[in-house]
Order: structure tokens, then C-alpha cells, then sequence
């Protein structure tokens, strides 16, 4: 029988990009939290400049319930899901992924919030892609500023405005949507590479600027600026200038003294009432079960998890799943199209050993609908980005663009040795929609240690992400030309679908129908309205950027929600 | 700022309170770590690996960089799980040497390597291009990874690569376009003390 603990006022499923932010509104307006997190507190001594541990073996982690719940991975129902062998970003750890992420820190399109309603204005009905099932998201980009806004300044980003109130800078993002205020910070600093690409994208007619990045560029929050020291790629920052949850908006909360931290809590289930309303978790730690009571949860785990554990909290109520009544739960799955589509060769060491992931150049004329699509046959598009920072061991692993027949021997030696210092690519991100083919389930046949079947991911093909990005590969082509590469390619397996991405998510839809949505507007679930679901799993859409400065302003606004009508949703 | 390290550790420990806990996975072992591998099955490793970084004019190989001690050790350690896998490979291919030649591979001519493992990686033929694979992708490990794990001896790797190694700080100067700084010939786990670290 599990041990139950004093309740709470809010019960936080895992403390990392997500909760790690929404924990702050809810601490400063008094409400007592428990938040259970599967991994635990990391120190800047965990944080090594070590390509085998951060980027060979995924070892900035704590905690092993990810090593036993990897999702499974199928392209269609006909085959059976094998365990995705590919790295997946899930990270057990007080901050979570936000610990070893780029920290390329955007805002959403405003198009991407309404990309269904502007497709069929601007292109017409047939224009959307077959078999997605698009919606527009239920908040548009200006209901959500306010919230870019407060987390980008809580947790520490830097940039430059592109759209201040509606005064364009080419200095920034000049497709952006209207931001009320500058970035905290500013961006990060340029150097030759940066500058050569940035000139050479405005001699092909592309706006360029530097990524915004929620690291500090100067001292702020009481922490230094970065020192470019080149290992922020998957790993954690030793000096605290990468703005993880954990040193940003989780200590900001502790001082409230509100918020009890459980590390190494694995939850295993949301616990329901006669009344269709969430009474508390179930966690194991130490080998011991308890049930932590609350008047609210708001769960915050990795996409695949969110769905996973809201498909094994069964019960009389809700027998396939909580919150599962119409089905919807692991529907609209997105996994990120997203991969390296051009990789360049230059005549001289371009010396991108050092630096940030997030010093990184980004060109978004090809975008969004920042571009006329008529009969291009897609929608959406892609950001482009090439950036500094490449490790020893990935940097001698590269192609050879046909200069020496293998990659071994004296001839190759002798090539790494000049080249190795000489070559980039052109990461894309494309808008990225959901569709039929593409859902989260369980897994019946595969079982992590407490017996609980694993997330099994089934993503099928998209036609309309391949085709933006192939358009929008070329003109990575024609970028990395016009900067001086002597050899462009397109590396293998780029642009080869169906793959995963790290960015995942869907599943818990965000959305005012409740027949085809997990969760309301604000993030609540339509049939459990004390349950609140933040991460990137409420996400209709996947931008042509990264998701998590969408995901944490998302979940500071259902956290606001909760402690603006904590009466009607938890009294 | 140049170095904020005492300020963020005062700050997180008092974030953490008592609640900080170092996983501290990797220790520092006194003591010479165990291997997996039997003489001869290291014997053909080490020359296989000596093929794909060869020992020549550039400076040392795979072997002399200690890539085959990182192999080894790490199949007795953090990668057992695959050492039975990795076993088997050397086995067929140590098989194929003496069915075709009548010797050991490290025995075999320079060209007799290259042309088995051509043979491999473009023909399956032994069937072990999985192994190869693998075998190479460990090889890289062993030759540009961090010291610390029993390979790029004397950062050698790093220097075959122009790579000017781990740096706690980076100035703007250093990011600049054929401007990279001396090498810094530091491992991860000795960079904190600024110790030099030749290897092994």
C-alpha cells in the first residue's frame, strides 16, 4: 500500500524546461507544491568539457527511469516498433532538458499559430496537406506575448529585436512577431565565421541575424556571462551562463520557501476522484510507493511520457487512459523535421572548435509563410541556421566530399588533418504538422523495470515537410556558396523520412474542442479540469525554430491561469 | 567576466541546499584498469586499427595514440555489453586471415589488411561490416576522445586534427578565422588544476 504524504496545493510532475518555469507563479502566489522529479540535482562539477560523456554516451543525466522507458519506433501499423535506437533528448534531472540543450531560444511565428485559417485565405482549402489534421492553435501569437515576454526576462535570453512594437531592425528577426520590449540581454558575440555567413546570406538576398539564446551574455540573474568554452551541446554549463530551470526560475522559487523538491520521485500514476477531478500521484521512490495528494497537478514530463502516463493512469472512469474519452491522448504526435540537409566544405579553418551551439547564425526568409507558396506544392517552410561549436571526435567523423575513397587510411589521415577545422552544415528546421499517420500508444510488447509498458511512436511519412525541406535545402546550398565553399553536399540521410527528431511533440493537444484536444486553452485537460499539462505536448504545430522559449511561455500561462482562478479550478 | 565559477557554486548550493547530490560517474582509478580482451584477439585489433590511423609521416597512428588500450579497457568497462559482439567480430576476421593466408591478419602484409578490410566494408564479405563499423566508430573514440579514458595519448589526436583542445575560457581572438590558439594539451578532468596531461 503506498504511504500517503500531507497534501499539497499543486503536485508538479517533473521539474524541468516546463515545470521548471511554471513553478515560480504558482511559489510567489503562496501555493505550497511538491514537485516529484525522477532525476536530481546536478552541480557545475557534473558539467565537463568531454565529448565521450556529453555527446558519445548521454551521461549529463541523473536518475535511470529514462534508461528504461526508451519509446519503441515504427513508420506504420504494419510494422512491429523496435526501440528507437536514436538518441532522444529525455533527461532526468532538476532543470531537465533545459540542463543540456543548444538554448536556442525563439517565439513562434505568428503564422504557426494560425497556420490552418492562413493557408486556406491565402492559398485556398486544397493547399492544406493531405491527411493532416491542422488546426489553428486556440490563442494566437499576441495572447501569448505576455508570456514570451516574462519568461524570456525570468529566465535570461539574449538577441536582438527584429519587431519592437512594430519598428523593424535587420538586426534581428525582422519576420518576428511584435515583442513588447528588447531582450534582456544582448546577442551573443560575433566573430569571423558569423560575420562571413551573414554577409554572405545578404549577398544571396536572405535577411541574417544572430539566434537569440538563453545564455547570459553579460552578468544577469546573479551569474556570469558565457565563456564560449564550446562544450554547451548536450551538455551542462560549468559557470551557469546557459539558463537552465535550474538556476534561473526553480531557485527564484525555492526562496519562497513553497516549493519541496523530491528527487529521484518516479511517478507512476494520476490518481482520480468520484468526480472526475486528479487527487493526488502516485510515486515510487526508494523502493517505496506513496501518493502525494493535491487540489491540482500539472504534469510536465517529456512529450512521449506525458502521453504515456496519461494512458496507464486507468480507471473505472476513464478505462483506455485519463483524459482519454475521445481518444485524442498521443493523437497529433509531431516529431520535429529537423536534420542537416547541406554540409560544405571551405578553403580555409573556419575554427568553430569554441563557442555556443546558440552563437549560431539563422536565416528565416524561407520560413513560415514568409514567402509566396503558390504552386510550390507545400506549406510552411524552414529555418536555417549554421552555428559555431563542433567536439574533436564529430569533427574528424566528417564526410570527405569525395576527396579520398575511404575513411581511413593514410590518404583520409592526411585529409582530416587539413579539413577537419574546414567544414560546416546547414541545420534545418521545418514547420512541421501533425497528421493521421503519426500517433503516440502504448507498447504492450516492450516493458520498462516496474512493468509498465513503454510509449510506442508510430510516424509515418510527410510529403509536405519533405518537399519545404528540399526547397528550402537549395537555399542553404546557395548560402554556403555565396560564404565560399568550395564543396556542398547533401549528407546521407538527409531529407530521408520518416525519422525522429529530439524535438517531440503533440499528443496532449492544446485546443477548445474537446472531441479532437486533450487540453483546454489554457492548458487544463477538457475532462479532468484540476490536471494542467505544459511541455511541448500541448503543441498543435511545431514551429521552423526551437521549441522550448514556446514551450516554458506557455507553461508560466497555465501556471498563471491556476493561481488567477486557483477557486473554480482547485477549490 | 572571465570566471564566475565561485559565484554560480555558492548560489546552486544554496539552491540545492541539502539536497545537492554529485552522481560523480566517473572516478579517477589509481589503479590500471581492467581489460577485456585475450593477447591475440588484442593483437588482431591492434592491427586493424594501426590501417585505419596509420603510423606515418603525419606522426603516430590509432595504436601508438593508445586507441587499442581504449578499446580494451572500455570493453571490460563502461562498454561490456558489447564485448562478446566485439569478440566475435576479431574472430571471424582472425578465421578469414588464416582460411585465405594461412597466417594471423597481424600477421599479413600491410596490402593483405587493406584489402580484407576493403573487402568488408564494400562487400560484406566476411560478413562482419557491422563489427567494422562499430570497430571504426571506437577507433575514432580512442584517438580523438578525452584522454582521460585511455586513448589520445599525449593529445596527439587533437593535434593530428588541429584541434586546440579544452579551454575552460575562450577569448574573442581565439574564435577568429586561422587564428586558433596554442594548443592547450589539457584532458577534461585535468583542466580545472590547469595540469598538463601527457596520457597513460
Amino acid at each position: 500500500m503506498a504511504i500517503n504524504l500531507r497534501p499539497v496545493d499543486v503536485a508538479l510532475i517533473g521539474l524541468g524546461a516546463a515545470n521548471g518555469v511554471a513553478v515560480l507563479p504558482l511559489a510567489r502566489a503562496g501555493l505550497r507544491i511538491a514537485a516529484l522529479e525522477a532525476g536530481a540535482w546536478m552541480k557545475p562539477g557534473d558539467f565537463k568539457p568531454d565529448e565521450i560523456r556529453n555527446n558519445v554516451r548521454h551521461q549529463v543525466t541523473t536518475g535511470r527511469k529514462v534508461a528504461g522507458e526508451i519509446p519503441t519506433f515504427r513508420t506504420s501499423p504494419d510494422e512491429i516498433a523496435r526501440p528507437a535506437a536514436q538518441y532522444h533528448n529525455m533527461m532526468n534531472a532538476v532543470g531537465g532538458t533545459s540542463i543540456h540543450y543548444y538554448a536556442n531560444h525563439w517565439r513562434f511565428s505568428p503564422w504557426d499559430f494560425r497556420a490552418r485559417s492562413e493557408t486556406i485565405r491565402r492559398y485556398g482549402a486544397d493547399a492544406l496537406p493531405a491527411g493532416t489534421t491542422l488546426e489553428d492553435w486556440p490563442l494566437t501569437y499576441e495572447d501569448l506575448e505576455p508570456f514570451y515576454d516574462i519568461t524570456e526576462y525570468e529566465i535570461g535570453v539574449s538577441g536582438k529585436a527584429g519587431n519592437l512594437k512594430g519598428a523593424i531592425d535587420p538586426a534581428g528577426n525582422v519576420f518576428e512577431g511584435p515583442r513588447q520590449r528588447e531582450y534582456p540581454m544582448p546577442p551573443l558575440r560575433s566573430t569571423d565565421f558569423t560575420e562571413l555567413v551573414t554577409a554572405a546570406a545578404r549577398s544571396v538576398g536572405f535577411h541574417a541575424h544572430m539566434s537569440p539564446a538563453a545564455i547570459n551574455t553579460r552578468e544577469y540573474g546573479g551569474r556570469p556571462g558565457c565563456v564560449y568554452h564550446g562544450y554547451c551541446d548536450t551538455g551542462g554549463c560549468h559557470i551557469g551562463a546557459k539558463n537552465s530551470t535550474a538556476v534561473s526560475t526553480i531557485p527564484a522559487a525555492m526562496k519562497t520557501k513553497n516549493l519541496t523538491i523530491f528527487e529521484y520521485a518516479h511517478v507512476t500514476r494520476i490518481v482520480t476522484d468520484a468526480h472526475d477531478r486528479a487527487s493526488g500521484v502516485l510515486y515510487i521512490r526508494d523502493g517505496k510507493e506513496y501518493f502525494q495528494p493535491a487540489k491540482a497537478v500539472l504534469l510536465g514530463s517529456y512529450a512521449y511520457e506525458n502521453s504515456r502516463l496519461l494512458l496507464l493512469s486507468k480507471s473505472k472512469a476513464f478505462p483506455t487512459g485519463l483524459a482519454n474519452r475521445h481518444g485524442q491522448v498521443g493523437r497529433h504526435f509531431i516529431t520535429h523535421w529537423a536534420s542537416r540537409d547541406r554540409v560544405a566544405l571551405f578553403p580555409r579553418d573556419l575554427n568553430l572548435w569554441y563557442g555556443a551551439m546558440g552563437q549560431a547564425i539563422m536565416v528565416n526568409d524561407w520560413a513560415d509563410d514568409n514567402f509566396d507558396h503558390a504552386g510550390l506544392g507545400f506549406i510552411g517552410g524552414a529555418g536555417m541556421q549554421v552555428s559555431h561549436e563542433i567536439h574533436p571526435i564529430a569533427a574528424a567523423s566528417m564526410p570527405t566530399f569525395g576527396k579520398t575513397p575511404r575513411t581511413w587510411g593514410s590518404a583520409w589521415k592526411h585529409f582530416v588533418h587539413e579539413n577537419a577545422s574546414r567544414w560546416t552544415g546547414v541545420f534545418i528546421q521545418c514547420n512541421t504538422l501533425p497528421y493521421e499517420n503519426t500517433w503516440l500508444d502504448l507498447d504492450f510488447e516492450v516493458k520498462d523495470p516496474l512493468g509498465d509498458p513503454v510509449c510506442r511512436i508510430t510516424s509515418g511519412a510527410k510529403d509536405n515537410e519533405r518537399r519545404a525541406a528540399a526547397f528550402v535545402a537549395a537555399k542553404a546550398e546557395a548560402w554556403l556558396r555565396a560564404a565560399g565553399a568550395i564543396e556542398v553536399i547533401t549528407p546521407p540521410g538527409a531529407g530521408a523520412p520518416p525519422k525522429l527528431s529530439n524535438h517531440a511533440a503533440g499528443g496532449t493537444r492544446m485546443g477548445d474542442n474537446p472531441e479532437t484536444n486533450v487540453v483546454d486553452r489554457w492548458g487544463f485537460a477538457h475532462e479532468v479540469p484540476n490536471l494542467g499539462i505544459v511541455g511541448a505536448s500541448v503543441m498543435g504545430t511545431h514551429g521552423a525554430r526551437n521549441p522550448t522559449g514556446t514551450v516554458q511561455a506557455l507553461a508560466w500561462r497555465t501556471a498563471d491561469r491556476l493561481v488567477k482562478n486557483w477557486n473554480s479550478i482547485a477549490g | 567576466m572571465d570566471d564566475g565559477t565561485p559565484t554560480i557554486t555558492r548560489r546552486t548550493v544554496l539552491a540545492g541546499a541539502a539536497a545537492l547530490l554529485p552522481i560523480s560517474a566517473i572516478q579517477a582509478a589509481p589503479k590500471p584498469p581492467a581489460t577485456a580482451l585475450s593477447a591475440s584477439a588484442r593483437a588482431t585489433l591492434d592491427a586493424v586499427i594501426s590501417r585505419l590511423i596509420p603510423n606515418d609521416e603525419l606522426g603516430p597512428g590509432a595504436l601508438e595514440l593508445g586507441a587499442g588500450n581504449y578499446i580494451d579497457t572500455q570493453l571490460a568497462g563502461y562498454l561490456a555489453a558489447e564485448k562478446t559482439a566485439f569478440l566475435n567480430g576479431l574472430e571471424v576476421l582472425e578465421a578469414h586471415a588464416h582460411t585465405t593466408h594461412a597466417v594471423s591478419f597481424a600477421q599479413l602484409t600491410a596490402e593483405q589488411q587493406d584489402a580484407i578490410l576493403i573487402s568488408i566494408e564494400d562487400k560484406n564479405f566476411p560478413p562482419v561490416k557491422p563489427f567494422f563499423a562499430r570497430l571504426q566508430r571506437l577507433t575514432m573514440e580512442g584517438t580523438f576522445g578525452d584522454p582521460f579514458y585511455g586513448g589520445n595519448r599525449a593529445l596527439a589526436g587533437w593535434d593530428l586534427i588541429r584541434y586546440p583542445g579544452v579551454r575552460l575560457a575562450v577569448a574573442p581572438e581565439d574564435q577568429k578565422f586561422d587564428h586558433a590558439p596554442a594548443p592547450s594539451h589539457r584532458s577534461a578532468y585535468a583542466a580545472a588544476s590547469g595540469e598538463m596531461n601527457h596520457g597513460h
